[in-house]
């Protein structure tokens, strides 16, 4: 099966900058669990801040283009991995092998399969 | 209640157990026996099988394989391999002895992490101990469809989320146990609560004996498992004492022990002596030695043994500090220290947490009443009775607010 890792941190702790050191620690960090998921991971990214979102909201049927996120929330998407794994159990190994700052959550979604 | 009621109610948990694990799918499983019993019905007359759990499964499983032929022919896939045919003798004849237990396994995807708490002990009691929707859905009180999707939505997160049929392995153990074992508890707790044990827990608490005793069966080195099979054990002993002939609870330290049943905590006592020679104390072990500390007793002449109780609430506090154990530890504090002491550790706990919490409002209304502050005494009963307990409860606390201050 295929699962998505949605990565959620309250994206504050990573400062403003796109190469301050919090940045530069996560993402060697992130680099180390890639190479050691090797072909179980099939592929993944990080996020721009969500200061870079805009969201088009369709509501009866008209569309409006508006800046920020979908949602205000306390912790932000801020990047995924996307991996095969045999069920949940392992998919959830690899879950709580994702690097956070501090706090954070994994959500651990399923693909659909056509 | 008919041969085939009884092996229905009986063998459920295990047939479906073993189908489950066979065919990877609940909904198949359960479909399966459903049919298996249907077809009881007219098949079981004039002479019913030598081993009814065997003829179900056996019956179960072809209609399942039946199933998934139909699906493949309807998705265009390959069939799978036609199943042997049994004849009517071979069916009469088939022995459950070769139906290899599964219930363990279906406990531990029952249960597993990823299914939300409620619905996980409502799957265990549908699925394992074999009570039907209407039944749980009493023992919760819930509306019985509002249950219905629940546990839909629980089996639909199984099969889509890909929750394994597997056991999980040895670094998982202890992790996934520990939300078995929780599931069981509320499962339990909702049993317990109720001390009459009539209509919508009849039958219920006995169902987790069962399940506790297939899981000490099954897990016969864990000191959790038998810690927690031994508080069953000792809490259900002392089911016959908790009402009175006039249908009124009766609190703990006023049950005769005559009448608890011996054999019960008998079997505690050997789950309990086992628990701690596996494992270090934990704070099931410890609820566990708080309850044989009780069970102790042999009548009403002898002393309550309070002071053991704070003793054992004092080192429980010590490995897991919540609301409901402080709380617990204030009665038996009351008894050694005071209700002035007392009240002053109950009026310490957070208010809003406890609020809906039966418990909390009776020992309040008990402290305040033995201290003679009556007006708040009887409010605080009424505040309990606003909760809507059990006929048992409320008989007993409607005395205690009648007595209050009289």
């Amino acid at each position: 099966m295929q699962y998505m890792l949605l990565i959620y941190e309250d994206e504050k702790g990573y400062g403003d900058k796109l190469d301050s050191p919090e940045i530069r620690d996560i993402t060697a960090r992130h680099m180390a669990l890639v190479g050691e998921l090797g072909s179980t991971r099939i592929s993944g990214a990080g996020l721009m801040p969500t200061a870079t979102a805009t969201t088009v909201r369709t509501t009866g049927g008209k569309q409006a283009v508006h800046d920020g996120p979908f949602a205000e929330t306390k912790e932000q998407l801020g990047g995924y991995y996307l991996i095969e794994a045999p069920d949940l159990d392992a998919a959830i190994a690899i879950a709580k092998r994702v690097p956070l700052r501090v706090d954070g959550a994994i959500e651990v979604r399923p693909l659909i399969v056509h | 209640m008919t041969a085939l009621d009884r092996a229905a109610r009986d063998h459920k948990g295990r047939v479906v157990a073993a189908l489950a694990a066979r065919f990877r799918d609940l909904d198949l499983a359960e479909e399966g026996f459903a049919e298996a019993c249907a077809r009881a019905v007219t098949a079981w007359v004039p002479t019913p099988p030598r081993d009814p759990a065997a003829w179900l499964f056996r019956v179960a499983e072809r209609v399942a394989l039946d199933a998934l032929r139909r699906r493949a022919i309807r998705a265009g896939a390959a069939l799978p391999p036609p199943d042997p045919e049994l004849n009517a003798e071979e069916l009469l004849m088939a022995d459950s002895a070769l139906i290899p237990d599964e219930r363990l396994r279906l406990i531990f995807i029952c249960c597993h992490p990823a299914i939300h708490p409620e619905a996980r002990a409502a799957l265990t009691l549908k699925l394992v101990c074999g009570l039907s929707t209407s039944e749980i859905a009493r023992a919760f009180l819930i509306p019985e469809t509002a249950l219905a999707q629940r546990l839909v939505r629980a089996k639909r997160k199984i099969a889509d989320a890909g929750v394994p049929f597997e056991m999980p392995g040895p670094d998982a153990w202890a992790e996934r146990l520990g939300a078995v074992l929780s599931t069981i508890e509320i499962a339990y707790a909702k049993a317990h609560e109720d001390a009459g044990g009539a209509g919508r827990h009849a039958g219920y608490a006995r169902e987790i004996l069962g399940i506790t005793a297939i899981l000490t069966d099954l897990a016969p080195q864990e000191s959790e498992v038998l810690a927690l099979a031994a508080t069953v054990r000792f809490a259900e002993a002392r089911r016959p004492a908790r009402i009175d002939s006039g249908g009124m609870m009766v609190p703990l330290d006023r049950q005769d022990p005559a009448l608890w049943d011996k054999a019960l905590i008998a079997e505690g006592r050997l789950h309990l002596a086992r628990a701690l020679a596996l494992g270090s104390a934990s704070a099931r072990t410890l609820q566990a030695l708080i309850h044989a500390e009780w069970c102790l007793r042999r009548s009403l002449d002898e002393p309550a043994p309070w002071r053991s109780i704070l003793v054992l609430y004092d080192a429980l506090l010590e490995l897991r500090d919540d609301p409901v154990i402080r709380l617990n530890r204030a009665v038996a504090l009351a008894e050694v220290a005071g209700p002035a002491v007392a009240l002053a550790e109950v009026d310490a706990l957070d208010a809003a947490v406890l609020a809906d919490f039966l418990p909390w409002h009776v020992v309040r209304a008990d402290l305040l009443a033995r201290l003679g502050q009556n007006d708040a005494a009887r409010s605080t009963y009424d505040a309990a009775l606003q909760l809507g307990p059990e006929k048992a409860e409320r008989l007993w606390l409607e005395a205690q607010r009648d007595a209050s201050g009289q």
